[in-house]
């Protein structure tokens, strides 16, 4: 009987679920994420002080985008820094065609992905002669001009006013509570996921690890660069862009201030500390960089009621811890949370007779 | 090695659920909870430090001193770094967790995104952005704020220098008077920009091209020198205070004649320190409150709360600004608790009662109805000179249906 997990077939090493025991975690997390959490998420609230709910929803909706970037950044090796602008585009499209074109929801999300590829592959042409630093730069472009339009197209995104937009509604059930919109971010979450977790098993996937890891050697593979790298920047936009479309009917409002530069930032901030390349990385960054600024308001809240005529002072500890620990994060686990899942899965797995 | 790996783990899990616990202790009392959306680190946290020291302190005092008919006040203070995904976050913790029915808020950009819900949940927002979008009750029945609106600050400025042109500018004859407007391009900035610009359409003023100074800029030299070629005679600064410095201390550089006329977020006592010599003469501002240590009946209460705490402090009328936000907010609901309406309704309502309410000459008296949440439409206006802040006049619009909502 053989100690530990063999694999004698391709196939069966590239399998999602090794074993029995991942299949049952994965189905009771899902059946949790499903039913448990709306029924703890008010006491959690109490507990943490912050809406539970509604860090859940944000966590859903940048997961998207980090799988997306993760998609470009991770797994294809092409940097991006106008992801934050990219979501943007969504946000706006699905606004524009739900609000005042009339489109059903079904129709405008969707819509928001594709239009945010078609920009997305726009700005990643460039890709083709640059990259590293130089594709940062060309791709910060992207994100000043959108930033610009979207701020002075009045006529079409509002200025800087914004847009005003409502929650849909889908075969007559209102999405109208944070819970009820719960529900449709949990299953586009699952979607995108396992599509991100597909397509890297696929021929496309493979192509694009292999432009990564030495664009040269794909080339002479006959892997067609400037293909493979125009598709991951569509399907990255693609991915980024819905999440756009979801969070501008769940936020009621988008405007231009939502998609700075720093978010664009923070999607990247997201891949790096969650891991570069693994689909566990845009989850773990996002949950992580998404709650850590709430769970640093605690002590800070707490300090300012008790000396309530230097609490200015807290405000700025806050964002300083929350730089502190990014730079700890890198330095301590530069492969990002998902290597770290790793380490403790396998320390488990062995536990106590680890070698 | 390994094994100190997962040390730091266990750490880390015992930091975070140390920090959780911190956050379950501080739920205790019964007080009536107020939102508080402060800047203290971002883009105008050069004003926003005050406000937020003010109406922490006006939360003090109005403990101190009987609370709403007995009951204490706890404001929530929190710093959104002027980010509006923040401030959403916020809004949706006061809403859902500390269950709120009054927010004090910031920013134009906030404020206007969160309008929709807080109309949807009924919560009363009383916001720090004097914005005229934000006062017409049949658009945003549950947003209020204590000072004159930006458009009506900028249709005042207009006026201002349209009566006061053929004094300052005697040899420059019959021709018009030549306006430019100097805002970051943000929703504070923009906001009062339409209104301005059709009012002096009607007054017959010459507008020349906008021009972008961020709010965070330490440079204006190449906007300033632009605006050279239209030699404009006036220039509104939709600023900061430490912007509006800026723009004022290049003007000086470049030795411009044009003045420089400020919203009320870029003209308070830190102007002199900033701006320095190149300030004289060259800066007006809109002050629809009064300055730090004016001689008003209500300044005394918040000098001595201030000192109460920190002996000898000094503020900027940003304080007074934050602190009257709370008086009126304590007024409001100190009548809202007499009706038994102790509610976001309810709080709508009362405040809707307020007739020329007396702030102790902090502003001009403030009414709200339930058609018209414009505070006041009085103010005066104040210059630099001798590094000092010398008013100049007070002036006052009427409170025209046509001005109502922009």
């Amino acid at each position: 009987m053989p100690t530990g997990l063999f694999h004698t077939t391709y196939e069966d090493d590239e399998k999602i679920f090794h074993t029995l025991w991942v299949k049952i975690w994965m189905g009771g997390l899902i059946f949790f994420l499903f039913a448990g959490l709306p029924f703890v998420a008010s006491p959690l609230s109490s507990f943490f002080g912050f809406s539970v709910q509604h860090m859940a929803n944000m966590i859903g909706i940048f997961i998207i985008g980090a799988h997306g970037l993760n998609l470009l950044t991770g797994c294809t090796g092409q940097i991006s820094l106008g992801h934050g602008a990219f979501m943007g585009v969504g946000a706006f499209t699905s606004a524009i065609l739900f609000m005042k074109a009339g489109w059903p929801f079904w129709f405008s999300l969707p819509a928001a992905g594709l239009v945010t590829a078609g920009v997305g592959m726009i700005f990643g042409i460039p890709s083709l002669r640059l990259r590293g630093l130089y594709l940062a730069i060309a791709t910060m472009a992207a994100q000043f001009i959108i930033d610009y339009a979207m701020r002075n197209w009045t006529s079409l995104t509002g200025g800087s006013g914004g847009l005003n937009v409502d929650r849909p509604s889908i075969f007559g059930f209102a999405l109208d509570t944070d819970l009820r919109y719960y529900y449709l971010i949990l299953v586009v979450v699952i979607l995108s996921t396992i599509f991100l977790k597909n397509l890297l098993r696929t021929k496309t996937g493979r192509a694009m690890v292999a432009i990564r890891d030495r664009y040269l050697s794909a080339e002479i593979m006959g892997v067609n660069l400037f293909k493979y790298r125009l598709l991951a920047f569509g399907i990255s936009s693609f991915y980024v862009g819905v999440a756009g479309g979801l969070f501008a009917h769940y936020n009621l409002v988008v405007s231009d201030e939502h998609f700075t530069m720093w978010l664009s930032i923070q999607y990247l901030a997201m891949v790096i500390i969650g891991g570069l390349g693994h689909v566990l990385g845009g989850i773990f960054g996002t949950i992580f960089m998404v709650l850590l600024p709430e769970l640093l308001r605690i002590p800070t809240e707490v300090l300012s009621n008790t000396y309530p005529n230097i609490f200015a002072i807290f405000g700025t500890l806050r964002e300083l811890v929350f730089g502190l620990v990014i730079i700890l994060f890198l330095i301590f686990e530069p492969d990002g949370l998902a290597a770290r899942w790793h380490t403790i899965r396998a320390y488990w797995k062995l536990w106590p007779f680890s070698y | 090695m390994k094994r100190m790996k997962i040390s730091q783990w266990v750490f880390v899990v015992l930091l975070v659920s140390g920090m959780a616990f911190w956050g379950c202790a501080k739920k205790e009392a019964e007080p009536i909870k107020v939102g508080g959306i402060f800047d203290i680190t971002g883009a105008t946290s050069g004003v926003g430090k005050d406000y937020a020291q003010g109406a922490k302190d006006a939360e003090r005092y109005i403990n101190e001193n009987g609370g709403v008919n007995g009951r204490k006040i706890q404001l929530i203070a929190n710093d959104y770094a002027y980010k509006i995904p923040e401030a959403v976050n916020l809004y949706k913790q006061y809403k859902d967790v500390d269950k709120v029915f009054v927010i004090q808020g910031w920013g134009t950009g906030d404020t206007n995104a969160l309008k929709q819900q807080v109309n949807n949940d009924k919560i009363v927002y009383i916001s720090a952005s004097y914005d005229s979008n934000l006062d017409d009750p049949s658009k945003t029945p549950y947003n209020f704020y204590v000072g004159t609106s930006y458009s009506d600050a900028i249709r005042l400025a207009m006026k201002f220098v349209k009566d006061s042109f053929k004094k300052m500018f005697p040899d420059a004859g019959d021709r018009a008077p030549r306006v430019v407007f100097i805002y970051p391009d943000h929703p504070y900035g923009k906001a009062p920009i339409p209104a301005g610009k059709a009012m002096a359409k009607e007054l017959g003023i010459e507008v020349g091209p906008d021009e972008i100074v961020g709010l965070r800029a330490i440079d204006a030299t190449s906007q300033l020198l632009h605006m050279k070629e239209f030699d404009p005679d006036w220039a509104w600064v939709g600023g900061t205070t430490p912007s509006t410095s800026v723009v004022v201390k290049d003007a000086a550089k470049l030795n411009l004649r044009t003045k420089f006329i400020s919203n009320v977020w870029g003209f308070d006592e830190n102007i002199i320190k900033l701006a320095g010599d190149a300030g004289n003469d060259r800066i007006y501002g809109m002050a629809p409150f009064a300055f730090w240590g004016e001689d008003v009946p209500g300044m005394k209460p918040a000098m001595e709360e201030a000192n109460k705490v920190t002996p000898g402090a000094s503020y900027t009328k940003c304080y007074i600004q934050g602190w009257t936000a709370m008086m009126v907010m304590w007024e409001g609901l100190k009548r809202a608790d007499k009706a038994g309406q102790l509610n976001g309704p309810g709080l709508k309502a009362a405040l809707e009662t307020m007739k020329n309410f007396d702030t102790g000459g902090l502003t001009a008296p403030i009414t709200f109805t339930p058609t018209d949440h414009r505070p006041n439409t009085a103010l005066r206006i104040f210059k630099m000179s001798d590094n000092k802040l010398v008013p100049v006049e007070g002036v006052s619009i009427e409170r025209e249906d046509r001005f109502l909502g922009w």
